[in-house]
């Protein structure tokens, strides 16, 4: 039986940052509630003996109102050896409302009085040893994200592991109604807080300021096209030196390496019976016919490797100029991952600073009417970065329906960094206004799914009921941390799906699936005749199941053949089309079977659909 | 009178609240005191000042089924 310690808390006091420095595992963290919906479990080790520490989703209370807060209670009734309850020092009434109800079972507890930064900025002080009296427990006073306080709390947390139960101090309130408690929470923080009315800090009154109409509206303006600089000047700027990367150094280094191995095989004869299977002749050729179309240029290689042996072609398929290796190394290192990064530079602040649930609020009147309230655009945010965290996020939501509509609008008509940065450098290649055309087409599309979906799927949503957390100035080490983490995730996430896709394309073109599905008479109606799209597009149709940037990716080799018109109606049925994957995955996962079919096949026909119309219409105007 | 018809940077105190688990849960029950921090336009929420504590944004939906009256 492992021995749990939960961490628990109301929404965003930190727990998160709690449990990453206490047991080495990352939590992601942010500045607002709902950033964990899962429980999270590390190793901590305390006086010799192990136990496990359970970062638990944030809860009000443990009467849940959504799936995340159920979590909490399931976890608490489970039974633990002890109980970490972090209080927001700020918040300190509500937060001891949650303690109450914690202390009604028969584990040991112990406090973390968090934030207290933020308090003391806003005049608050909170007596400790008499909040300690208060609940007969001890009360650590700690500022997570500067890690203090932790040591203290290591050790009185090895003190109450020593006692088995809570001694009978928690039948303290146990009988009592929740009135009694609120009741309680409020004479416990009357008796241990001070409060100086000090004028307002800087970052305060600029938080208030934020949520104002006047001047939060401009101020979002702002930081929204603040965010879209940092994406498309840092992505531009930053592919430079990572081309130079993949093309100076990784490439080369991976060509030397398979050369080395084949060198080494090659002495050893060992491929000979490979040979006798695949050198038939109609594998080379479909290769070539691959290159030829899909990437619009033939490498001399291999044409030559044609009369070469099959380690040679092998060689060329894997590393040559446009090997499996050398393409998706190009696409995901040059093409995507400086928009990634920048992307993240931007999402990562905005989500520490506590500014994403105050634009929500700002928005809350216009989300409304589509059908959704505005809290849902901090998902639509982190849906930028990627569907399957905002899809999992949504977990957050008080009604099954308002779940299902936030990720329905995220896979029609929220396309993810990735897919953003494959859409730009397609856009940029033709003209300038072509990327914000792509942006007024997205919101379009996602303001129709809305108000379909809205129609569609059946039961109700709630209105907005969101705290608003304090702005801060995300802390430098959190910072860097999530934003190294998230891209680790990305390189680990992507690049095996982005060589198995190009490896798939190279065998759908070597084997001469490809040419048959191109030359298929229907499928030249739908992408020539109705798309108005060359026949090799239909290869981004195919390696977009995959993952969402591989429907634009391989149209950007097209690219000097393709009119504006023909890259617009390809931007539009890539934003529509199938999400990848991994998001299929979430959405069998998180909703029933029907839903991610319903998905699948509303986001290919839809695709088809739109695209087709735009370019029948474009055509006219042509 | 109806939290949404309520005047913007006046002190009131709930006097009714709908059965809505996360109010609850957050504090704004019978007798909770609110400041009307803020009123959006278009049908949008109304943020409140919690016993000059935090802030939560409730949507018009709701605000108008929450009652409030006078300090005592």
């Amino acid at each position: 039986m492992k021995k749990k310690i939960l961490l628990m808390g109301n929404p965003n006091v930190g727990k998160s940052i709690f449990f990453t420095e206490l047991t080495g595992v990352h939590a992601v963290s942010s500045n607002f509630a709902g950033t964990t919906v899962d429980f999270l479990e590390g190793r901590l080790k305390i006086g010799g003996e192990e136990y496990v520490l359970i970062d638990v989703p944030g809860t009000y209370s443990l009467n849940p109102s959504s799936e995340a807060e159920a979590v909490a209670s399931r976890l608490m009734e489970d039974g633990a050896v002890a109980v970490i309850c972090v209080l927001d020092a700020t918040n300190l009434e509500r937060n001891l409302h949650l303690a109450m109800e914690l202390m009604q079972y028969d584990v040991p507890i112990i406090f973390a009085l968090n934030m207290t930064d933020v308090a003391e900025r806003q005049g608050i002080t909170v007596d400790t040893a008499r909040l300690s009296q208060e609940l007969n427990a001890p009360v650590i006073k700690t500022v997570a994200v500067k890690k203090e306080g932790f040591d203290t709390l290591l050790e009185r947390l090895a003190e109450v592991l020593q006692i088995s139960d809570c001694g009978g101090k928690c039948e303290k309130c146990h009988s009592c109604k929740d009135e009694e408690k609120w009741l309680s929470a409020k004479e416990i923080t009357g008796r241990v807080t001070k409060k100086n009315t000090s004028s307002p800090s800087f970052l305060d009154r600029l938080g208030l300021k934020m949520i104002q109409p006047f001047p939060g509206l401009p101020i979002a303006a702002v930081v929204l096209a603040a965010l879209v600089g940092v994406v498309v000047f840092g992505g531009r700027m930053l592919r430079m030196p990572l081309i130079m990367l993949t093309d100076g150094l990784i490439i080369p280094f991976l060509r030397t390496l398979f050369e080395g191995i084949f060198a080494f095989f090659a002495t050893e004869g060992g491929s000979l019976s490979y040979r006798y299977l695949f050198y038939d002749g109609g594998f080379q050729t479909g290769f070539r016919v691959f290159y030829d179309g899909a990437f619009r240029s033939v490498s001399y290689d291999v044409y030559s490797a044609v009369s070469g042996g099959f380690a040679d072609i092998l060689l060329n398929v894997l590393i040559g100029e446009y090997g499996i290796f050398v393409i998706s190394f190009q696409w995901i290192i040059a093409l995507i991952l400086p928009y990634v990064f920048s992307f993240y530079i931007g999402i990562t602040f905005l989500e520490d600073s506590g500014y994403l649930p105050r634009v929500s609020v700002l928005f809350d009147n216009l989300m409304r009417k589509l059908g959704v309230q505005g809290g849902s655009l901090i998902h639509v945010f982190l849906a930028l970065g990627c569907a399957v965290p905002a899809i999992l996020g949504s977990r957050t939501a008080t009604t099954r329906k308002e779940k299902m509509m936030i990720a329905t609008v995220i896979c029609f008509a929220v396309p993810c960094i990735s897919q953003i940065g494959a859409l730009v450098a397609l856009m940029g290649a033709f003209s300038w206004w072509m990327s914000p055309l792509m942006l007024l087409f997205a919101i379009f599309v996602f303001i129709v799914t809305a108000l379909i979906a809205g129609k569609i799927i059946k039961g109700k949503t709630d209105p907005l009921i969101l705290e608003i957390p304090n702005l801060l100035m995300p802390n430098p080490k959190t910072y860097f941390r999530k934003l190294w983490i998230r891209m680790k995730h990305f390189l680990k996430d992507a690049e095996l799906p982005m060589l198995g896709a190009v490896f798939l394309a190279a065998l759908l073109a070597g084997t001469g699936v490809l040419q048959m599905i191109a030359s298929n008479p229907q499928v030249q109606l739908v992408v020539s005749g109705w798309l108005g799209m060359p026949g090799d597009a239909v290869i981004a149709l195919i390696l977009g199941i995959v993952r969402r940037e591989m429907s634009v990716a391989p149209l950007l080799t097209l690219y000097p053949s393709l009119t504006h018109l023909q890259a617009f109606v390809a931007g539009v049925v890539s934003l529509l089309y199938l999400p990848c994957l991994s998001v299929f995955g979430i959405l069998a996962k998180e909703f029933r079977i029907r839903f991610a079919l319903a998905i699948f096949a509303g986001t290919i026909v839809s695709a088809i659909f739109v695209g087709g119309i735009v370019n029948q219409i474009g055509g006219l105007f042509l | 009178m109806s939290l949404y018809s309520a005047d913007k940077n006046n002190v009131y105190q709930v006097m009714s609240v709908p059965e809505i688990g996360l109010l609850k849960n957050l504090g704004v029950r019978e007798g909770t005191k609110v400041a009307i921090q803020q009123k959006y336009a278009l049908g949008g929420p109304v943020l409140l000042n919690i016993e000059d504590s935090f802030l939560v944004a409730i949507g018009k939906d709701i605000a108008t089924k929450i009652t409030v009256g006078k300090m005592p």
